[in-house]
């Protein structure tokens, strides 16, 4: 049974901690949403338990079946079954789509062992037809020149093709049309089994018609504030987040307010958590 | 002039790793060994290929013009006209298209290379030519490679050298290109020698066209510097210059490329792109674009990205489970790919590709 621990996670980015203690637990089998409004720390949630190299951790635990994520490389992370599909992919010239995956598949093999090349154009076929992807997309260069939609959907046939045990998708539906958003919803829906925890972060409840969330949170301020069923995406689909934030007492919902950062934190916040006692 | 006078054959045996080469894989090749031919298995309609032996009385005439047209040339280039004892001389007859590209192995065992090729492509024809250069043991080498591309023709000359550590290799290359010809020069460099090319191509007629692109990786305490300089002396030329560059270990890597428009010289283009990536702190690669330009009425343009791996394309194919090292290569050879169009065969790829491989190991 897979599961992905987050203990009272604090990381800072730049000398500036952007998770304040957040706490979540994914089990095999459930899918949890995170919602929440724009620099609010969601992203980097998903890049710290990926290991971006820019983000310090400062405080708490990852653990992966018991494992300490923390003390993993990056690779190490993902052979050990975490994925994440992300927010902004990277382009990298002159590797192939194709050449790139199965380098991926191979570092999950035995040292001197290698997929077999006819079951991995077999596979890689199906992914592409199943996403509805161009056929020439195992010869062209790694998310270079991709539209965004394209990008997201190469973001789902690398999970299609690694079956990780925990995958996180960041905004994966953001950029995508009506139709597109349909079929990357349905395979990741087909892609579930109780083996695999999934955490969605997006700002649509529309996802979620498609992806079915047993847990919601909404994310403030590098903390998950609010968690529900889907009861809370509808309301703050129709209604925004102001009534989570008169909830939890908080006024600029941001981790780093983008006017003058010390006024704000020092003056406004600490008033109102005052008040809110 | 060329003077040439041939060393001695000592073993006539074609090496392993050229074998290996040509096996299977490769058609239309000749092995040249220390200026003795030992197996050539070209025999195209329209096409002279042969070392100058024969082409010194065989094509003696067509040799002579082209010394008429040469103007400054560096005391290297002189030398190796002087003293080459290894030549191959190539000429593609006018209307002539030569469709599969042909495979010369320029090597050197017993004495120092010095070595001049000539290719001349007469009017409307076209040749893709591929020139593989190794040798066996530390050596100096001093190359010539000159290639007339006359009117309309189309000549793509690619270069491959692997040339061993504790080596010196000068060579030169020099371009001529008339009336709406093409010269397209590359050179894929994996020597460990200490390296200096230099390249310079004349585009002497409107619509003159030019393409040097050059990958080059260096290591360890390796030194190379590549200097190319395409001079536009009529209106309505393009010179294009791509330069990509890997350096790791303590080595120096330089790239200087010189785009040079003459006065009147209106409607031409002028354009280069140099690319790098640096593997170690120790390291260094310089490009020094040029643009000498002494007209109004042209488009130019040069530029230089040089930098160490991409950390988020490290972070990206990390996380999908490569190790550091394995996203390293595939990113470095990734960044490289832009020379493999160029080599004409799979197995050349392959040990282009192996060579990059062996050169970045240490990262
Ligand atoms: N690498 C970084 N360097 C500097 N600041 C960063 C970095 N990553 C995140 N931040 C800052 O941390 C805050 C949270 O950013 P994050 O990307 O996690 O937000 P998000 O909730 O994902 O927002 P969105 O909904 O817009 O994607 C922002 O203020 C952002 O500018
Ligand atoms: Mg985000």
């Amino acid at each position: 049974m897979s599961k992905l621990e987050i203990k009272d996670l604090h990381a800072e980015v730049e000398g500036n901690e952007i998770l304040r203690g957040v706490t979540l637990t994914i089990n095999g089998g459930e899918t949890h949403a995170i919602m929440g409004p724009n620099g609010t720390g969601k992203s980097t949630l998903a890049s710290v338990v990926m290991g971006h190299p820019k983000y310090k951790v400062t405080q708490g635990e990852i653990l992966l079946d018991g494992n300490n994520v923390l003390e993993m490389d990056v690779d190490e992370r993902a052979r050990a079954g975490l994925f994440l599909g992300m927010q902004a992919p990277a382009e990298v010239p002159g590797v192939t789509n194709s050449d790139f995956i199965k380098t991926a598949m191979n570092a999950r093999l035995e040292e001197g062992k290698k997929v077999k090349l006819f079951a991995f154009i077999k596979q890689y076929d199906k992914a592409v037809q199943e996403l509805k992807m161009s056929e020439d997309l195992p010869h062209r260069y790694l998310n270079e020149g991709f539209s965004g939609g394209e990008k997201k959907r190469n973001e789902i046939l690398q999970m299609k093709m690694l079956n990780p045990k925990i995958a996180i998708l960041d905004e994966i539906d953001s950029g995508l049309d009506v139709d597109a958003l349909k079929i990357v919803g349905e395979n990741v829906t087909s892609m579930k089994h109780d083996q695999l925890g999934l955490l969605l972060i997006t700002h649509y409840q529309r996802l979620l018609d498609y992806i079915k969330a047993d847990k919601v949170h909404v994310m403030m301020k590098g903390q998950l504030v609010k968690s529900g069923g889907m009861d809370i995406i509808e309301r703050i689909d129709q209604e925004g987040y102001d009534w989570i934030k008169q909830e939890v007492g908080i006024d600029d919902e941001r981790v780093i307010p983008k006017d003058d950062k010390e006024l704000v934190t020092i003056g406004t916040c600490a008033t109102k958590e005052a008040l809110d006692l | 002039m060329v003077t040439y006078t041939k060393n001695p054959l000592i073993n006539d045996t074609i090496p392993k790793t050229i074998e290996s080469l040509i096996a299977d894989d490769i058609s239309h090749y000749l092995v040249i060994k220390d200026g003795h031919i030992l197996a050539k298995d070209i025999d195209i309609e329209g096409l002279y290929i042969d070392n100058f032996d024969n082409a010194l009385s065989d094509k003696i005439d067509v040799i002579q013009k082209i010394d008429d047209t040469k103007t400054d040339v560096s005391d290297a280039f002189k030398y190796v006209k002087e003293n080459a004892t290894s030549g191959i001389f190539v000429h593609v007859q006018k209307n002539t298209v030569i469709e599969p590209p042909l495979h010369v192995f320029v090597l050197q065992e017993e004495h120092d290379m010095v070595h001049n090729t000539i290719v001349v492509c007469d009017e409307n024809s076209q040749l893709n030519y591929m020139e593989y250069y190794q040798n066996e043991q530390p050596s100096s080498n001093n190359i010539v490679n000159q290639a007339i591309v006359n009117e309309n023709a189309k000549l793509t000359y690619t270069t491959m050298n692997l040339f061993t550590q504790k080596s010196v290799l000068d060579v030169n290359r020099q371009g001529l290109v008339k009336r709406y010809g093409t010269l397209t020069f590359n050179n894929a460099e994996v020597s460990d020698a200490l390296s200096n090319v230099n390249t310079v191509v004349k585009l002497v007629a409107p619509y003159a066209k030019s393409y040097v692109k050059t990958v080059a990786i260096t290591n360890q305490q390796q030194e190379a510097r590549f200097e190319q300089l395409v001079e536009h002396l009529a209106q309505y030329t393009e010179g294009y210059i791509e330069n990509y560059g890997v350096s790791s270990d303590t080595s120096a890597l330089v790239f200087e490329g010189v785009g040079k428009i003459h006065k009147n010289m209106k409607h031409s283009i002028a354009r280069q792109q140099n690319r790098g990536i640096v593997l170690s702190r120790k390291a260094r690669l310089d490009a020094n674009p040029l643009l000498l330009i002494d007209e109004y009425d042209v488009i130019a343009s040069h530029g230089a990205a040089i930098g160490k791996i991409d950390e988020e394309q490290l972070y990206y194919l990390m996380s999908r489970g490569l190790t550091k090292r394995n996203a390293e290569r595939l990113i470095i050879n990734g960044f490289l790919n832009p020379i493999l169009d160029a080599l004409s065969s799979d197995k050349l790829k392959t040990l282009f590709i192996d060579s990059v491989a062996r050169k970045t190991q240490d990262l």
